[in-house]
């Protein structure tokens, strides 16, 4: 009864809210002056709140709704009756004709009595019974049930109600709750899990499913509580991470891959973007040195701009975040792959995301996945959520690991006496019959160096075993409305140059969720903040350390000073000591802030509006100290003390209010996203050189310079802003199709171009939901068919390219006291978007339940009106002009993943994984091309990278020097640039993947990877180590690989290598020459043992003795084997001049409270 | 009614999408504040100055021993006459072709760089012409100086080079597809552009705001004047033997006594010396010249940062007791080898910002118009003042005077004589020595023999005396031909 008053009150409350509704609006409006438009949407807003009110009380049973009957009557027609019941009770009474006919007459006498009551009064003894469902009140007859009984079952329907929880009793919102069978209803779960599905078929099944778990089926009943939902252990259920939401692989109409923090947290790398290194089918990765903030370049599917930016969009829980740095940081990093126009800005911002905070890395592919972000995805998109905590008790996790890396390999060099040999042969070639004495001379041969000195420089140099050490830890916790997770990390790595010069960072960041009592309102807010100090000198010695001459002598003095090593005369004779390098100090220091918030309310049960908003801020300081150690005594009087003080600064704010429209329309889900996007860089960077320090005390302190002046400047803005907008419709999950399209507007283009269209269609189409598919291949659990089209752009041009500009040009003695400016460059007025259309089909296959999954992609990328760096001729002023260039790249390749469940038993897993792509990239098009600047370099038909080179035919028996083929294939030792380039050379990998073995016994996991790459690759020691030939020395400079021995000595030899010359005369051209033919270019595949980790997770009764939640002790090494036959260093770098990806090993715990 | 109205919100919020959507101003940006556009860049005495300007910066910036800028001619031109003997145990592989004559069209040579100022000329000379808001007097020298710089780099480019593109204005589509014009073209733009320049240049050194002029005694002589162009319009007609006419440009400087005369072998390259027509200022800190940088060898001699010292074949030129060896040439002895220097800059560079500048780099000097006039009088049979102008320059250098030892020479004697000291008086600035063997005639003659002399075993050939068209050039403009030879 206490329940009716509050329901029969709370109706009355509605009603009598409805009534006054237009008033008090009224009043409201005149106060405040809402716009028109506002007000609408608040009237809106709450006539539907009294809609869902209403709708929500309805489930109450009728049965306890009363109303009082009077009625007294005698016989009167039965029928005549129930109208004055339904008249004075508000019940709609059903019945058959047969059952009541109408000369069937009753006698009533009722005062005040209650429905049921009055009910059992009329119908005694009738032989009619009755049902109350609802309103509506069935009557029919006891006996004689009949064809009309099926049809009478359908309104003996119930209304369900009930909630979708996880198993941590956690509300699902946007479940899906469907009638099994044909004609079924469904809905999708309000904001804290609940449902309410009216009039359903009391033996009716409900289908629950919901992204990530396991579709669950549930017979109906009025009150179902809480219906748990187990989460998915197939992989195709995996929740991914897309542009503005998320899906599964299994209900994904695009090409995504989705790396999680698992295989993130196995692997010992300082950027996360090398953990996908081999796991990512279509993602190629290379890294450009050995350092800790290595530049590394990504390529999504192959590069589809011929001198534009090719880098992928990265975005950050939400938020873009930068591709490249800008310009003046540490140089020997390594670029990030900058081709073309763009500035070559050395390092990677990614080094600057801690790879311990990430929940999961998706890489985005296709147009279906890209298309919604437009402009900027032409090259894919890399997604990184960040981790969030999870309800429940606060939990301590720590994860704490210490390492050492080294060079893993060396090149074989030639030791003293093969040197001393070639060096010998080398003067006697020339006609110098005794070595050139003096301090300028040749002092290795001499007798100013001691000559019985033979040093393993590569030891000495890059020999070193670096430290690695990184300890993490959060704490999380939270209940079910609010959670929360708080992280620190302490990252440092050294080097394996001689001394100490360590990169170093901490970090810290945050990440809260919090939802409203009443489900609708969210929040999440997250902020990371790295902040790096990196010691790393500006000199790679590597390239000394192949190059130094072993009888060279020791790099210090006795008092730790270079050693320039005097000779009798006090004259210097070692200039070119690589250890004076070191006393110049570089430090950077980098600052990075990341961002984001996301508010989201639940309008109503259908629509969500959203905003995102971010913040990020990259700043780098960068002070490079120029010491007067470094300079030998002969240099000291042109020489002084300097410092550049480099301040470099990026900061980008966004905003992206969204609306999501979710609707369940006929069997399919309808889902709508429509957003807004705008968004703002700034790129600042000053610097300063102040030079004429009095000592090494001060250099840090610019007052104490006797001049400044400035080194370098940007100030840049970029602006952009979109509306974007998806439609997403999943028929039974078996018919997928989703359409995305964008509109976008950038500041790099000149006015009349600043705007562009993009968008996509994909559709998919899951097969094995198919009757006649699963009656006849119980085998295959999984197989999906998808296609997708689309058009993205490009606007990865750098800023301003479209005006026309003057540099100043900054004087440290001013010309006459003037600022002078200089024009940097060819302006073009008329730039637009790059655009590139791009096809994807790709096949799904799972078999015997998932264990096996196939993925199959076929790709093919047209990229036109390309964004170009036009060759022009010098004449013109400049070298080039950005220009759109009619001419068309096609980017195509076949992408396979396998992966599967070897084995998987109580104590014994083995999983493998294999991916496998086969890229190619070609210049289609060029029209014109007779006619263009570029005939006779570019290569139409061709890869994009290929480009044409000398014959080699071998060294001239009679003269010892090298020949080439001429165009008609004659030897020559002056061959012509560029008719006699006759063999193209393609340095684009072949095809790459990786190939991961998982296996767990008991308490052991062994994870290996080995990832491989096919590919060419200049061979740059192999005709002249470092510009040096063989048999040349340059104070100190002048090591040869051992594998050059094989040389040319005396008129008739048949050799490979060119007689030794210690000059650099006439030789040149044709040693010049060989680096530019075929010889030079040399396989540089690989399989590299990519990573490997090996963990032993402590025994639960061990762990709780302990009062540890877990413990895991672990090992892991990367890069720690690699099979090529490249003979240079490395052959990932493709060169023998800069630090190769280091050998890292470490061991550590994982302790969780 | 429910759905109704949710319909009804989408439209509303697609149609503020949209509208804001068009919103221009969030995708507008202004220029950078770090940079200042080709519009705005002359509209403003300093920036349009400033803008001029940067060519002297440029040529006074260039490194010898490096083909950008032309200035270094004054040790390229060298390398590849008969004036430097490049040090090959530096190991220079650039410095080794142009010193041994086996340049490819791989080299790039000046060509590039060249190009590059002239555009920056021809962006000068367009905006000025068009452009309203300058200060009529700083408007008319800058139109001046930008004539006379595009005559001065054409006459080195069609000397060093032969046939060349003729680029007048900016516009890339023209300028990537000329074609080659004769060197008789050139010559006629170099004379008309140094026509206007004598009309439109100052008669004063002019300090930086191109307005005011420096008294007379205390100019800083680093804007081109009128009588620069005077000066560069006389080596013009006499390169084309337009006797006459070279004659009376030469004059036209010679006389003007107010600002010029000869000085004394030591003061002949101080900065602002009554000799100097036209000086760039170094703009490094601690340096007077480049040229002083390369070319002074320090005690231990040559090396790869001093490659190159004077030829023999120049040393032993010089009549015994020339006062020019002493004062203009010095030398080093390392491990028994002598080695002689230019020694006409003489201050190194040093590391201390204190160091006063003493020198500045001259670019023309008034003993250059004395052997001009010479040769151009004699060359018009005036034998007896061409000995008096000849004798200008040989007394200073404290020799035998013409006019007293040989009064009655012969006209072929004396042109012989005068180029003698063309050699002798012009060493190592701005190639005088390749660009006169080349203009005379007798480059196959006297490099037939320094060639092979020079280490380059396939000797002389006829095509090396002018440098090769860079390869990127023939690639990418499709109406050039290859210099001949190459």
């Amino acid at each position: 009864m206490l329940a009716k008053a509050i329901v029969n009150g709370l109706l009355s409350t509605a009603k009598e809210a409805s009534k006054t509704n237009d008033k008090m609006y009224s009043i409201y409006t005149k106060k405040t002056g809402i716009p028109i438009r506002l007000y609408h949407k608040i009237l809106l807003v709450m006539r539907l709140t009294t809609v869902i009110l209403i709708a929500s009380l309805m489930q109450v049973s009728a049965a306890t709704f009363g109303q009082r009957i009077t009625m007294t009557q005698k016989n009167i027609p039965l029928k005549t009756v129930l109208r004055e019941l339904t008249k004075q009770s508000g019940y709609g009474f059903f019945y058959d004709g047969k059952a009541i006919g109408d000369n069937q007459k009753v006698t009533v006498a009722l005062s005040n009595a209650e429905f049921d009551e009055a009910l059992k009064n009329v119908l005694t003894g009738l032989n009619l019974s009755y049902k109350i469902d609802g309103k509506i009140v069935s009557i029919r007859k006891i006996e004689e049930p009949s064809l009309l009984d099926n049809l009478i079952a359908r309104f003996q329907a119930i209304d369900v109600s009930g909630r979708v929880v996880d198993a941590d009793g956690r509300g699902l919102p946007g479940a899906s709750v469907s009638v099994k069978g044909k004609g079924n209803k469904a809905v999708s779960t309000g904001t804290n899990g609940s449902f309410y599905l009216k009039g359903v078929n009391e033996d009716a099944t409900l289908i629950i499913s919901f992204i990530g778990y396991v579709t669950k089926e549930i017979k109906a009943a009025k009150e179902l509580g809480d219906v748990v939902l187990e989460l998915s252990t197939s992989k195709l259920d995996e929740v991914q991470v897309i542009a503005y939401g998320t899906t599964t692989q299994r209900l994904s109409t695009g090409n995504v891959t989705t790396i999680k923090a698992d295989v993130i947290e196995k692997q010992p790398v300082n950027n996360p973007l090398l953990a996908l290194q081999g796991r990512v089918p279509g993602l190629f990765i290379e890294q450009a040195t050995g350092f800790a903030g290595t530049g590394v370049k990504v390529r999504i599917q192959g590069q589809n701009s011929m001198h534009s930016g090719n880098d992928p969009l990265y975005v950050i829980n939400g938020v873009p975040f930068n591709s490249q740095l800008l310009p003046n940081g540490n140089s020997i990093l390594g670029n990030s792959g900058t081709d073309g126009f763009l500035t070559q800005s050395p390092g990677n911002p990614l080094s600057f995301i801690n790879p311990a905070d990430i929940e999961s890395i998706d890489v985005l592919k296709d147009a279906d996945a890209t298309a919604i972000y437009g402009s900027r995805a032409a090259n894919g998109a890399i997604l990184i959520t960040t981790k969030r905590g999870k309800a429940g008790d606060t939990r301590v996790d720590l994860n704490l690991q210490s390492g050492w890396s080294k060079v893993p390999r060396k090149l074989d060099l030639m030791n003293r006496d093969q040197y001393l040999e070639m060096r010998r042969e080398a003067l006697k070639n020339d006609g110098i019959e005794n070595p050139v004495p003096g301090p300028y001379g040749d002092n290795d041969l001499n007798g100013n160096w001691d000559a019985t000195r033979d040093v393993d420089w590569q030891k000495e140099l890059i020999g070193k075993t670096a430290g690695y050490q990184d300890l993490q830890g959060s704490v999380s916790g939270g209940n079910e409305r609010t959670i929360f997770m708080i992280g620190s990390g302490y990252h440092r790595e050294t080097n394996v140059f001689p001394g100490d010069f360590a990169d170093q960072k901490v970090s810290l960041r945050f990440d809260i969720n919090n939802t409203s009592a009443n489900q609708k309102f969210k929040i999440q807010l997250s902020g990371a903040y790295l902040a790096d100090k990196n010691e790393l000198p500006n000199r790679d010695l590597t390239a000394d350390a192949v190059s130094l001459v072993p009888l060279a002598p020791d790099l210090y003095t006795g008092s730790g000073k270079v050693n320039w090593s005097a000779d009798e005369s006090g004259a210097s004779t070692f200039f070119n000591n690589p250890i004076r390098y070191l006393f110049n100090s570089f430090l950077s220091k980098t600052n990075n802030l990341t961002s984001s918030a996301l508010l989201s309310y639940q309008l109503l049960p259908e629509l969500a509006v959203k905003s995102s908003f971010g913040y990020n801020s990259l700043s780098a300081n960068d002070i490079y100290k120029n010491r007067l150690e470094s300079s030998s005594p002969e240099d000291l009087e042109y020489s002084s003390r300097n410092t550049t003080f480099t301040d470099t600064k990026m900061s980008s704010w966004s905003i992206e209010p969204q609306l999501t429209f979710n609707k369940n329309i006929s069997k399919g889900k309808l889902e709508v996203l429509l957003g807004f996007t705008v968004l703002q860089r700034k790129s600042d960077q000053m610097g300063i050189f102040a030079d004429g320090f009095s000592n090494d005390l001060v250099m840090d302190d610019i007052l104490s310079a006797q001049t400044v002046h400035a080194s370098s400047s940007i100030n840049a803005v970029y602006k952009y802003n979109a509306i974007f907008s998806r439609i997403n419709y999943n028929w039974e999950n078996k018919y997928l199709i989703n359409l995305s399209a964008r509109r976008d507007g950038s500041s790099r283009f000149g006015a009349a171009n600043q705007f562009h269209n993009f968008g996509s269609v994909a559709a998919a189409w899951i097969f094995s939901e198919e009757k006649f598919i699963k009656d006849n291949l119980g085998f295959l659990s999984f197989g999906k068919l998808r296609g997708s089209f689309g058009t993205l752009g490009n606007d990865q041009i750098g800023d301003y390219q479209f005006l026309s500009l003057y540099v100043p040009k900054p004087r440290s003695v001013p010309y006459q006291g003037l600022v002078t400016y200089e024009p940097s460059k060819l302006s073009n007025p008329f730039l637009q978007w790059e655009e590139t259309k791009k096809w994807q089909f790709g096949l799904d296959l799972g078999f015997v339940k998932d264990r096996i999954l196939l993925n199959m992609n076929y790709y093919a990328n047209h990229s036109s009106n390309q964004l170009s760096f036009y060759t022009l001729p010098y004449a013109t002023g400049f070298q080039n002009i950005i220009k759109n260039l009619d001419c068309t790249i096609r980017n195509s390749g076949w992408e396979l993943m396998l992966s599967s469940n070897n084995v998987s038993s109580k104590h014994f897993t083995w999983s493998t994984s294999i991916n496998f792509t086969v890229p190619k990239t070609i210049l289609s098009a060029y029209p014109d091309f007779e006619k263009s600047t570029e005939s006779t370099t570019a290569l139409v038909g061709q890869s994009l990278g290929a480009f044409k080179v000398y014959h080699f035919m071998g060294v001239d028996p009679a003269t010892g020097i090298y020949q080439f083929a001429d165009k008609n294939g004659n030897p020559t030792s002056t061959p012509n640039d560029p008719t006699d380039r006759t063999v193209i050379i393609d340095p684009m990998p072949k095809f790459y993947g990786g190939l991961q073995n998982t296996i767990r016994y008991r308490s052991f996991q062994l994870d290996v990877l080995f990832s491989f790459t096919r590919q060419t690759g200049l061979d740059d020691i192999l005709f002249g180590n470092n510009n040096y030939l063989p048999g040349q020395f340059n104070f100190g400079l002048g090591g040869q690989p051992a594998a050059l021995s094989d040389r040319w000595r005396k008129p008739g030899d048949i050799a490979t290598i060119q007689r030794y010359t210690s000059s650099a005369d006439l030789n040149l051209p044709w040693a010049n020459a060989a680096t530019y033919s075929d010889a030079a270019w040399v396989d540089a595949s690989y399989i590299r043992l990519k990573n490997v980790s090996l963990s032993y997770q402590l025994p639960d009764k061990l762990t709780k003795s302990v009062h540890l939640r877990n413990c895991n002790f672990f090992a892991q090494g990367q890069n720690l084997w690699t099979i090529t036959g490249y003979k240079g260093l490395d052959p990932e770098t493709k060169n023998s001049v800069s630090l190769p990806p280091l050998r890292v090993i470490t061991i550590g715990v994982k302790v969780g409270l | 009614m429910k759905s109704k109205n949710i319909v009804k919100g989408m439209v509303y919020m697609m149609g503020l999408l949209f509208f804001t959507s068009s919103c221009k101003k969030l995708v507008e940006v202004d220029g950078p504040t770090t940079r200042i556009s080709s519009e705005d860049i002359y509209s403003k005495d300093a920036t349009a100055i400033g803008a001029v300007t940067n060519l002297y910066v440029s040529l006074g910036l260039g490194s010898l021993v490096a083909t950008s800028e032309l200035s270094s001619l004054s040790c390229i031109g060298g390398l590849s006459a008969d004036e430097l003997t490049l040090y090959l145990r530096a190991n220079d592989p650039v410095l080794s072709t142009f010193y041994q004559n086996a340049l490819t069209n791989a080299n790039v040579a000046y060509w590039q760089a060249t190009y590059n100022r002239l555009f920056q000329v021809n962006a000068a000379i367009e905006s000025l012409s068009a452009t309203k808001s300058l200060t009529p007097a700083v408007k008319q020298q800058l139109l001046g100086e930008a004539r006379f710089m595009r005559a001065f780099y054409y006459f080195y480019m069609v000397n060093l080079y032969g046939d060349i593109p003729l680029l007048l204005t900016t516009d890339y589509t023209k300028n990537s597809i000329i074609a080659k014009s004769p060197k008789s073209q050139v010559y006629s733009q170099i004379i008309s552009d140094l026509k206007e320049a004598q009309d439109l240049l100052a008669d004063q050194y002019l300090k930086n705001d191109c307005i005011a002029s420096y008294t007379i005694g205390s100019e800083e002589r680093l804007r081109p004047t009128k009588w620069s162009a005077s000066t560069l319009l006389a080596r013009t007609y006499l390169f084309i033997q337009d006797w006459s006419n070279a004659e009376l440009q030469s004059s036209i400087v010679i006389d003007h006594k107010e600002l010029y005369g000869i000085e004394s072998l030591d003061g002949a390259f101080l900065k602002n010396n009554r000799e100097a027509i036209w000086q760039l200022q170094s703009v490094l800190q601690g340096n007077n010249t480049l040229d002083a940088t390369v070319f002074l060898l320090p005690a231990s001699g040559p090396s790869s940062r001093n490659p190159v010292y004077l030829s023999d074949d120049l040393i032993k030129s010089f009549e015994p007791n020339d006062k020019r060896v002493g004062a203009w040439i010095n030398s080093v002895s390392v491990s028994g080898s002598k080695y002689d220097y230019p020694y006409k800059y003489k201050i190194p560079q040093t590391g201390t910002s204190a160091s006063p500048v003493t020198e500045y780099r001259t670019v023309m000097r008034l003993a250059e118009l004395f052997l001009i006039r010479a040769e151009a009088r004699a060359e018009q049979n005036n034998l007896t003042d061409a000995i008096s102008d000849i004798d200008v320059i040989r007394e200073r250098a404290g020799l035998g005077l013409v006019r007293d030892q040989n009064p009655s020479v012969s006209r072929d004697e004396l042109l012989n004589l005068i180029l003698g000291e063309r050699k002798r008086e012009l060493f190592t600035e701005w190639g005088h020595r390749w660009l006169d063997l080349k203009r005379t005639g007798k480059v196959n003659e006297v490099m037939t023999i320094a060639t092979p002399k020079k280490g380059n075993v396939l000797g002389w050939r006829n095509y090396q005396q002018y440098y090769p068209i860079p390869l990127w050039e023939l690639n990418t403009n499709r109406n050039l031909t290859p210099t001949e030879g190459y």
